[in-house]
């Protein structure tokens, strides 16, 4: 399988495993995919086929692709987390550069204003700052990530 | 040929250059405000990335928003469609230095282009004939006879300092120069501070007549004949025709030589359409040119047999124009637009909403550019146009017909359209002889009006005064 295919499939596990999904699956003429996490429900498999739905030809659900009809996604736990929106469109780091430490961790305690994560856009890093103070509960874009304006960066329980 | 194209707008012309770039194997990008979730252009798309809130300053019209994207998403070109970002010479200049090809001509042509004066300069020195103007202070009365004597009445008197109707007379003859000079002077003063007029003639009942041109980036141009535009309400463009029924071969294969030898000079590139108006006695005056595809670059490809966009995207991938148009451009029979707006027919207050029902119109010589559609959402946004229906027909009486046919089967239901206002257009004896101009809707709505029984609905009601009884404690 080449370069590109496999990331295609990492970033596709790493979505249904952010949003909980449990079963998926995919037939492109390119590629033919099944995927099934321990604890499949009927629940999850019902938002698998939402989401499936939404979009035109069974494309990834990658780089907004396609705007989903579906509610926001949250995760698998039921309450209500806030979440930190990208304000912009580019590209997603969660820390100021290569290496360096993440800016914030799941569990980490953030206030308002505290720098979250960078998105650069046209060559400038943007410092994205917390709109609420409270739990870091989840990073729910990865680094590198290109996002839009209105994708979901963090989860949030506020305090 | 590019591999993938950003679409920087929204709506049917979003949808149009998505559809030439599927046609032609390119990738598309949309780019949609939050309000255009839904919308017919996202769906059809490729890829699709949300850039910002429904206001259009700061989704649509938002470069860095807009160039992020493209810059994410990879793209090799940005196609701007009209209005928005598509004469903005600065936009253009971010895409040139984001290594990103922007559909159209050069930031600088664009800028000379766009800007009145230097475009009236330029088409003078290509011996463009202009609408003429004194370009300069007209100092005393003398000095306006002077001016008005060469250039003949009617002519307009204008306030230097500002606009808005204030400081502006009509003079129509010598006898009338001095007093009306006078009167616009003081009024310009009292508005503005600044009493200096300048002059221009003025033409009673223009014709609004543009060409379109197709240039490639090596030097080679091509007019691909004119359209007429005359019926506008407030500026706005209602229905758009081609041929005009006021251009002969001659006029058409005259002034197409010089428009090409001038955007030639100019070093435009792509598509661009260059507006006149004529005056009753046939002359023509340039006004304005627009660096950009236009709405109703339809009826042009209906007579000519040329898709337009197509040719932008090939053209801004560095074919010859030799390549995309191999034929010498013909115009065949005679086409019509009629501009569906989501307002309402009589009151033209914008109409957004759910449509609850949309059958569009089909058959022979129909078409249907939109990107409505059954339980779409209007937002309230943007601009009101929803569809162009655009008909062909051997002749002009074929394509009227058939418009009418069509306009009788398009149904919307859930807002209000123009469609009627449209019907009664198609109905009225001066519109169907082809005699108009500018000032044709001003007439149309008297006509109208004058037809109105008693019994008809009355769209003022009177204000109550209100009576206010009772008495004040104190």
């Amino acid at each position: 399988m080449d370069q590109d295919k496999l990331e295609e499939l990492r970033e596709l596990v790493d979505f249904l495993k952010a949003n909980g999904i449990a079963e998926f699956d995919m037939e492109r003429t390119d590629l033919k995919v099944r995927i099934k996490f321990a604890g499949a429900s009927a629940a999850d498999l019902a938002l698998a086929q939402q989401l499936m739905s939404g979009s035109g030809g069974g494309n990834i659900p990658s780089l907004g692709s396609t705007p989903a009809p579906a509610a926001p996604v949250e995760t698998v736990a039921e309450e209500k987390l806030h979440q930190v929106t990208s304000p912009i469109v580019g590209t997603f780091y969660d820390s100021p550069s290569p290496g360096s430490p993440a800016f914030v961790k799941p569990g980490d305690q953030v206030d308002v204003g505290q720098i979250l994560c960078i998105v650069e856009a046209m060559k400038l890093m943007n410092e994205i700052e917390s709109d609420v103070a409270g739990e870091v509960v989840k990073r729910i874009a990865s680094t590198g990530q290109p996002v839009e304006y209105g994708q979901p960066l963090f989860a949030i329980r506020p305090r | 040929m590019f591999r993938k194209v950003l679409i920087a707008n929204r709506g049917e012309i979003a949808l149009r250059v998505i559809s030439a770039c599927r046609e032609m194997g390119i990738r598309t990008v949309a780019v949609y405000s939050e309000a255009d979730r839904n919308s017919l252009h996202v769906r059809f798309a490729d890829e699709a990335i949300c850039i910002g809130p429904p206001k259009s300053s700061e989704s649509y019209l938002n470069v860095p928003a807009v160039i992020s994207a493209a810059e994410i998403a990879d793209v090799d070109a940005i196609h701007p469609g009209y209005g928005l970002l598509s004469e903005n010479a600065n936009f253009a200049e971010v895409c040139r230095a984001s290594n990103i090809k922007f559909i159209g001509p050069p930031p600088e042509v664009t800028r000379m282009m766009g800007e009145k004066s230097t475009a009236r300069q330029t088409m003078k020195k290509a011996k463009v004939p202009i609408l003429p103007g004194s370009d300069g202070v007209i100092a005393t009365e003398a000095e306006a006879l002077e001016w008005a004597k060469t250039v003949g009445y009617p002519v307009m008197l204008k306030a230097a300092a500002g606009g808005g109707g204030r400081g502006m007379r009509i003079c129509r003859s010598a006898a009338e120069l001095p007093a009306l000079f006078q009167q616009a002077s003081s009024e310009a003063a009292g508005a503005f501070g600044n009493g200096d007029l300048y002059m221009e003639k003025f033409i009673e009942r223009p014709r609004h007549i543009e060409f379109q041109v197709l240039a490639d980036e090596h030097g080679n141009v091509l007019s691909l004949g004119e359209r007429e535009c005359s019926i506008q309400r407030r500026h706005q463009k209602l229905i758009e025709e081609a041929p005009s029924l006021m251009v002969t071969p001659k006029l058409r294969a005259e002034l197409g030589q010089t428009i090409q030898r001038c955007m030639k000079d100019v070093g435009y590139w792509n598509a661009g359409t260059i507006e006149f108006l004529m005056d009753e006695d046939g002359k023509i005056y340039f006004i304005e040119m627009n660096t950009r595809i236009q709405v109703e670059h339809c009826v042009t490809e209906m007579v000519t047999g040329i898709d337009m966009v197509k040719a932008q995207l090939r053209i801004a991938a560095g074919e010859k124009l030799s390549e995309i148009i191999t034929k010498p451009v013909t115009v065949t029979g005679h086409a019509i637009e009629c501009r569906i707006n989501a307002e309402h027919p009589e009151k033209f207050t914008p109409s957004a909403g759910k449509i609850t029902a949309f059958n569009l119109p089909g058959g022979m010589g129909v078409r249907v550019d939109t990107a409505q559609y059954a339980e779409g959402v209007v937002p309230p946004y943007y601009d009101s146009l929803i569809a162009k229906l655009i008909c062909h027909g051997q002749d002009r009486e074929e394509a009227m017909n058939r418009m009418q046919r069509a306009l009788s089967q398009f149904v919307v239901q859930g807002i209000h359209t123009t469609i009627p206002l449209h019907q009664k257009i198609f109905e009225d004896a001066e519109f169907r002889a082809g005699k108009f101009d500018t000032k044709f809707m001003e007439r149309f709505f008297e006509r109208q009006g004058h037809k109105a029984d008693a019994t008809a609905e009355d769209h003022f009601s009177p204000m109550q005064p209100i009576r206010l009884s009772g008495t004040i404690h104190g």
